[in-house]
C-alpha cells in the first residue's frame, strides 16, 4: 500500500491545508455565532490529521515490503485518455456545434477509431444512436438539447 | 388519517394511469441496470433524473422508486447466469446461484430469487407502512442537535461498513462535508471555496457528481481491462421451485427479510451489507452448511430477500427523517429536493401523495416485478449479450445529455467529467466514494443544524451531551469509532505475540 498511500495522504493533506486557510480568512465567528467558516475549519483539521496518519503509515510500513505493483495497469491508459479527451471535447462543443453533429462524431470516433469497428457498422450505429437519442431525449422528454449549427433547421 | 384510510389514499394516487406506467417504466429500467454489470442503481437514478423533469413529482418519485427496486431483482440474473454481479447487493448472490446455474439448475435460482424478491419486497413495504408514520411523529419532536447528531451516526455507519479503510472513509466524509460546503452559505450570505469560478457559485451539485462517481468512473475502469463474460447457453426451464426448494428456502426467505429490513432502517446499512449478512447466517444454520458453495438454494434466497427487503425499508429514514441512509437514497434525497420537496418528519403532511402514493407504488412495483421477471429472464439474458464495446458509449452518452439537461448548461457536464476522473483515481488509491456523497448530502444540513444548535445554547457545547436522544446518538457514533480501533490493536498484538 505504501506508494498508493504516499501518493494519496500527500495529496489530502495539501486539501485539507488549503481549506483550513480558506476557512480561516471567510471568519471562524464565535461559538455564541458561529461563522461560515466554522465547521469546514475543524473538519479540515481533522482531515489533515487522518491524512498525516495515512501518510505516517505509509512511510513506517514501507520497510520490509517487496516490489510493488503499479498503480495503473500499463496497457489501455491512452485508451482512457483518449475516451476523457473526446468527452471533454464533447462538452465544450456541445453547445456551438450542436448535439446532433457533435454525437455523431463522438460515436464515429469511438467505434471507429478507438474500438477499430468496420466503417459500415461504425456509421450504422452512429446514426442510429444519435436520431434515436434525439427523439428520446428532444422530441419525447423535451429535454432541450443545444442545436447549435443545426439551429436553422427547424424540427 | 388513520393507516387504513392513507393506504387507500396512496392506491388512489399510485393506481393512476399514469403512475402506473411511470412505475412501469420505473422497474423495467431499474430491473434493465440491475442486470447490466457496469451501471448501479445511483448512476441509473442520478442520469434517469432528469427524464423526470417533466413529469409531476409524485410520478417522478415513484418511477425513482422503482428502479431502485428493481435494480435489486434484475441483480440476480446476472449474478447467476453469468458470475458477475449486475449491482453489487448481488456479489453474494454469484457464489451459490452461479453454481446452481452449472448444474442445470439455473432456473430453479432465478425462479427463487424473484419468489424471495418479492415476499421480502412486499413485508418490507408493509412494515413500512406501519413503522414510518410512527417514525416521523417521534421525529417531529427532533430540534437542532437531535438531528445534528443523527446525521454524524449516519455518517459513522456508513463509515464503519466501508469496504476499505476506515480512515480512508472517514477522510472521504470530511472531503464530502468540504465540497458540500462550497456556494453561498446559507446564513451569512457569503461565497464559499468558490476560488472565482463561476460554475461553483452555485455549488457542487449532487447529480453531476454522483454521475462522475458511480456512472463515468465506473467506465473508465471498466476500459482498462476487457470484460470477459461467459453466458450460460444452455436453455433456462423449470423457473418455478419444487417443494423440496422451498422447504429448504422459506425459512431463508423470512429470516433475510428481518434482516434487511432492520440493516436497511440504520443509516449507513442498506442492501449490500445485508444480502452479506444474510449469507453468513444460513451458513451458519444451515444444517449442511458444505453444501455453501457448491449450490445451495438456502445461499440464493437469504441473500436475495434480504436486500430487497433493505432496499424496501431504506426508504423509511428518507422519508420521515429526510436522511439518506445509503448513497442511493442520498441521491433520491437530491432527486425529491429539485421536485421541490423537503423530505423529513413534514413530508407525510405536507405532501401526503407523495408519501402515501411512492409506499403504495412499491407494492404494485414488487408484483409487476414478480409478473415481469420470470417471462423476460430471455429477454435479459439477450441484453447481456450485448456486447461491452456498443454499451460504454451508450453509458456515457446517457450521462452526458443527464448531466447536460439538470441545467442545460455545459459546466454541470464538465463537473461529472472531472468527478468521474476523481472517482477513477479514488479506486485506484483506494478510497470509498459513498461516504463522501452522503456526507456532500448531508452537509447544508449538518451544518445549519450544528450552527443553530450552538445559537440554542449561546455557544455551550453541553447541549450535545445533555439532551437524552442527542446523547445516545453520539455514544453510538463515538462506539463505531473506537471498535474498530480497539479490535485493531488486539488483532496487531495477536500478530505480534504470535511467532
Amino acid at each position: 500500500m505504501g506508494k498508493v498511500d504516499r501518493i494519496s495522504g500527500i495529496f489530502w493533506l495539501c486539501f485539507a491545508v488549503l481549506m483550513i486557510i480558506q476557512s480561516y480568512r471567510l471568519g471562524l465567528g464565535t461559538l455564541h455565532k458561529p461563522g461560515p467558516g466554522f465547521l469546514f475549519f475543524w473538519v479540515n483539521i481533522v482531515l489533515g490529521i487522518m491524512s498525516l496518519v495515512v501518510l505516517i503509515r505509509a512511510w513506517v510500513g514501507k520497510k520490509g515490503e517487496g516490489a510493488q505493483p503499479a498503480i495503473f495497469g500499463r496497457q489501455n491508459i491512452p485508451k482512457i485518455i483518449f475516451v476523457l479527451i473526446s468527452l471533454f471535447l464533447y462538452a465544450l462543443l456541445m453547445e456551438t456545434v450542436g448535439f446532433i453533429p457533435v454525437t455523431l462524431l463522438l460515436f464515429i470516433f469511438l467505434l471507429g477509431i478507438i474500438e477499430k469497428k468496420r466503417w459500415y457498422y461504425t456509421a450504422f450505429v452512429s446514426i442510429v444512436v444519435t436520431v434515436i437519442s434525439y427523439l428520446i431525449f428532444e422530441t419525447w422528454l423535451q429535454s432541450q438539447l443545444p442545436k447549435g449549427l443545426l439551429g436553422f433547421l427547424r424540427f | 388519517m388513520d393507516i387504513f384510510q392513507s393506504v387507500l389514499y396512496g392506491f388512489q394516487v399510485a393506481m393512476q394511469p399514469l403512475n402506473l406506467i411511470y412505475c412501469f417504466f420505473g422497474v423495467l429500467i431499474g430491473t434493465l441496470v440491475g442486470v447490466l454489470p457496469g451501471l448501479g442503481p445511483a448512476a441509473a437514478i442520478a442520469l434517469l433524473l432528469p427524464t423526470t423533469f417533466k413529469a409531476t413529482p409524485v410520478s417522478g418519485v415513484i418511477m425513482l422508486a422503482g428502479i431502485y427496486y428493481g435494480a435489486m431483482y434484475g441483480g440476480s440474473t446476472t449474478s447467476i447466469l453469468v458470475n458477475i454481479p449486475g449491482e453489487a447487493a448481488s456479489v453474494v448472490t454469484c457464489i451459490d446461484g452461479y453454481q446452481m446455474a452449472r448444474k442445470g439448475r439455473a432456473g430453479p435460482a432465478l425462479g427463487i430469487s424473484a419468489f424471495g424478491s418479492f415476499i421480502a419486497g412486499t413485508i418490507s413495504v408493509i412494515a413500512l407502512t406501519l413503522v414510518g408514520p410512527l417514525l416521523a411523529g417521534i421525529a417531529l419532536r427532533f430540534g437542532p442537535p437531535e438531528f445534528f447528531s443523527l446525521m454524524i451516526v449516519g455518517i459513522m455507519v456508513l463509515t464503519f461498513l466501508s469496504s476499505g479503510s476506515m480512515l480512508k472513509a472517514l477522510m472521504m466524509a470530511a472531503v464530502g462535508l468540504t465540497l458540500g460546503g462550497a456556494g453561498m452559505d446559507s446564513i451569512s450570505g457569503k461565497y464559499r471555496f468558490t476560488f472565482n469560478i463561476q460554475a461553483l457559485l452555485d455549488g457542487v451539485g449532487l447529480v453531476p457528481v454522483v454521475m462522475g462517481l458511480f456512472g463515468i468512473a465506473e467506465v473508465i475502469e471498466n476500459l482498462e481491462t476487457e470484460i470477459k463474460r461467459e453466458i450460460l447457453t444452455a436453455k433456462i426451464k423449470n423457473l418455478l421451485p419444487n417443494l423440496k426448494d422451498w422447504a429448504e428456502s422459506i425459512w431463508a426467505i423470512i429470516r433475510g427479510t428481518i434482516l434487511g429490513f432492520f440493516l436497511g432502517i440504520i443509516p449507513g446499512g442498506g442492501a449490500i451489507v445485508a444480502s452479506f449478512a444474510s449469507y453468513a447466517i444460513e451458513k451458519k444454520v444451515s444444517k449442511h452448511p458444505e453444501e455453501f458453495g457448491k449450490g445451495a438454494i438456502a445461499g440464493v434466497a437469504g441473500p436475495e430477500a434480504a436486500n430487497n427487503a433493505a432496499a424496501g425499508s431504506s426508504f423509511i429514514p428518507l422519508l420521515t427523517l429526510g436522511i439518506p441512509s445509503n448513497a442511493v437514497m442520498a441521491i433520491f434525497l437530491g432527486a425529491l429536493m429539485i421536485h421541490g420537496l423537503q423530505p423529513g418528519p413534514l413530508l407525510m403532511t405536507r405532501a401526503p401523495d407523495i408519501f402515501w402514493g411512492t409506499i403504495v407504488s412499491m407494492y404494485i412495483g414488487n408484483g409487476m416485478l414478480l409478473v415481469l421477471n420470470l417471462p423476460l429472464i430471455p429477454l435479459w439474458v439477450m441484453v447481456l449479450r450485448v456486447p461491452y464495446y456498443l454499451l460504454y458509449p451508450l453509458i456515457l452518452l446517457f450521462c452526458m445529455i443527464g448531466a447536460y439537461s439538470i441545467g442545460n448548461n455545459t459546466a454541470d457536464v464538465i463537473i461529472m467529467l472531472i468527478f468521474g476522473i476523481v472517482g477513477y483515481l479514488l479506486r485506484k488509491f483506494r478510497y470509498d466514494a459513498p461516504p463522501l456523497v452522503l456526507a456532500l448530502v448531508l452537509g447544508g444540513e449538518l451544518e445549519s443544524s450544528l450552527r443553530q444548535s450552538l445559537m440554542l445554547s449561546r455557544g455551550d457545547f453541553s447541549i450535545f451531551v445533555t439532551r437524552p436522544i442527542t446523547l445516545g446518538f453520539l455514544i453510538v457514533a463515538l462506539l463505531l469509532l473506537i471498535v474498530p480501533i480497539i479490535t485493531q490493536r488486539k488483532k496487531l498484538s495477536a500478530l505480534e505475540e504470535s511467532p
